[in-house]
């Protein structure tokens, strides 16, 4: 059966449609995973994100269309499609009465590791997400960012060639977040797939080798977060700041340019909106030097993947 | 399906079940409830009726069964799916089936054990003799597959409300217990209620039980046996089908 996984891609997913009653979650969409890509798949809520991902891993029926997993049909092979994935899903599943060792081995044995293997997995994991002195303890008692991680360790536990992770940092605090990140990081580097969902743009940018938007069941973008943000160069940027504090009124006087569109004050700094970042650079120098202000600092900003995804979801 | 695929299936069968032994059965509550609530009901029944210990011990242990393995599938299982538990299970590479049984053994498991302790008093204090141990185990053994994978069956229901389910579960289980033959003997009972008896499964889970312990049997022991298969299979596919349908 393995063999079936060679030269095949991670998810392929052709028309693939979910209707509940009148309503249409998920529209007929395609999309393709690479093998070892860290694949983020970001929309609003409602969007029929979550539909998706229930479909792929075989809790939903889909109504129309078809996907694979490592060539595995989700209908027709979903229990061999479903030895290949591991799923952390959004809220951390573990089991509160049982202790973190238990967890770990329950989730192995459901996946047919057992015995020795399943030992050394357990402890292996545990060790790596800084849980094994706590093994022994009901999980009750851990913090949010403990289950996250225990949750994580259940998803790897037989050793997944996908996995899916549900808003991994979701609600966690900046150390557990980054732990999560850079075992993001680490496992991409050993070769596996991810299909990441999360709000949080930013990390969808610098974890993502491409990214799909989805909103209202359709896919309206897919592609790098780079290529994506160039698609709307008009939200490019230029930062400034000036050694002494200066008059929004006065500021809002470059608004007679043409090419210049909003601007912001984001604290001692003005942040102003162009499509044309050379020849606002080269105002803002003739306007300092009219004003006698100093420029203290300044760059130019692309559009953020965050702006990509706002003006993609309210727009379709 | 493929050998590898049948030792996973009952690798995780027997993982379901000792985590949900370890989970909801061995706490100090279900036991309690597991002994205490057949017994007292019984006792509200059977008190001041001058019954022979030959109805009144398979009569016992008959409800000790079916109290005990229908009760804690229809809580857990909605609160598992509270939880986000539940869906741990579906979506690992194992059959529906495998679930199913594995969460049906912790009922059986936790019904034999309730039973013993009846069966244990009865020959200590009634002398009460096991004329036919084999079956009397076997019935056992069947009777809380049966009664386990029934109260499964009704947690199919996708709600993660155990209310829910413990309502409509009572609504057949207390009613099974007046038309089996577990106070009054069937052939005891008018023609209507021999007919209706046919249907409960605990009328042939009763039967075998007196059988097992010396007493007059209705039926035969191989209609109890088919008829207690019958049901099990029954149960499990109305269960099977009322999760697809319900599947989103």
């Amino acid at each position: 059966m393995d063999t079936k996984n060679k030269n095949q891609k991670a998810i392929e997913v052709s028309n693939l449609i979910k209707r509940f009653r009148e309503l249409t979650a998920v529209d007929c969409i395609s999309f393709v995973v690479e093998k070892g890509e860290v694949f983020g798949f970001l929309g609003p809520n409602g969007a029929g994100r979550t539909t998706t991902i229930r479909m792929l891993i075989g809790l939903a029926k889909p109504t129309g269309g078809r996907a694979k997993i490592f060539g595995f049909d989700i209908q027709t092979e979903i229990i061999e499609a479903k030895r290949k994935m591991g799923i952390v899903p959004e809220t951390s599943n573990v089991y509160d009465d049982l202790s973190a060792w238990d967890n770990l081995i329950f989730t192995a044995q459901l996946y047919g590791v057992s015995g020795s293997a399943a030992n050394r997995k357990t402890e292996e994991f545990l060790k790596m997400f800084g849980l094994f002195d706590r093994r022994n303890y009901k999980v009750r008692d851990f913090s949010k960012g403990m289950k996250r991680k225990l949750a994580i360790a259940m998803g790897l536990v037989n050793d997944p060639q996908l996995l899916f992770l549900d808003e991994p940092t979701s609600g966690l605090d900046v150390e557990s977040s980054s732990t999560i990140k850079k075992t993001i990081n680490n496992l991409s580097k050993q070769g596996i797939t991810i299909f990441l969902t999360t709000h949080n743009i930013e990390e969808a940018n610098k974890n993502c080798d491409r990214v799909a938007i989805i909103n209202h069941g359709k896919i309206v973008a897919i592609d790098t977060p780079e290529k994506l943000k160039n698609t709307i160069q008009s939200v490019q940027s230029v930062e400034v700041s000036f050694d002494k504090t200066v008059p929004f009124q006065e500021m809002s006087s470059l608004k007679e340019f043409s090419f210049i569109g909003k601007i912001e004050k984001l604290g001692d700094k003005y942040k102003i909106f162009t499509n044309k970042p050379e020849e606002t650079l080269s105002i803002l120098w003739d306007w300092s030097r009219r004003n006698k202000l100093k420029i203290v600092s300044l760059n130019t900003f692309g559009p953020s993947l965050e702006e990509v995804f706002i003006k993609l979801t309210k727009e379709k | 399906m493929s050998k590898k695929n049948i030792k996973n299936n009952l690798l995780a069968v027997w993982a379901i079940t000792k985590k949900d032994v370890k989970i909801y059965y061995l706490k100090p509550s279900t036991l309690m409830f597991g002994i205490m609530f057949p017994l007292f009901m019984f006792f509200a029944f059977a008190v001041g009726r001058n019954m022979a210990p030959a109805i009144l011990i398979p009569g016992l242990i008959s409800l000790m069964v079916l109290f005990s393995a229908s009760s804690i599938g229809p809580v857990a299982i909605p609160t598992e799916r509270r939880v986000k538990t539940f869906e741990r299970l579906v979506s690992a590479p194992i059959s529906f089936y495998s679930i199913i049984l594995g969460k049906a053994l912790g009922g059986v498991l936790f019904s034999l054990f309730v039973s013993l302790i009846v069966l244990l008093a009865a020959w200590t204090f009634l002398g009460v003799v096991i004329a036919n141990p084999l079956i009397l185990a076997l019935g056992l053994a069947l009777a809380s597959l049966c009664f386990s994978i029934l109260g499964i069956m009704f947690a199919m229901f996708p709600t993660e409300n155990p209310g829910d389910v413990m309502m409509m579960l009572n609504f057949i289980r207390l009613p099974l217990m007046f038309i089996s033959g577990v106070f009054i003997p069937l052939e005891n009972l008018p023609s209507w209620g021999k007919l209706i008896s046919l249907f409960s499964p605990l009328t042939y889970a009763n039967d075998l039980f007196r059988l097992g312990l010396g007493a007059d049997i209705y039926f035969n022991f191989t209609v109890n046996l088919i008829m207690l298969l019958l049901f099990v299979g029954i149960f499990s596919f109305v269960g099977i089908k009322v999760n697809d349908k319900f599947k989103k």
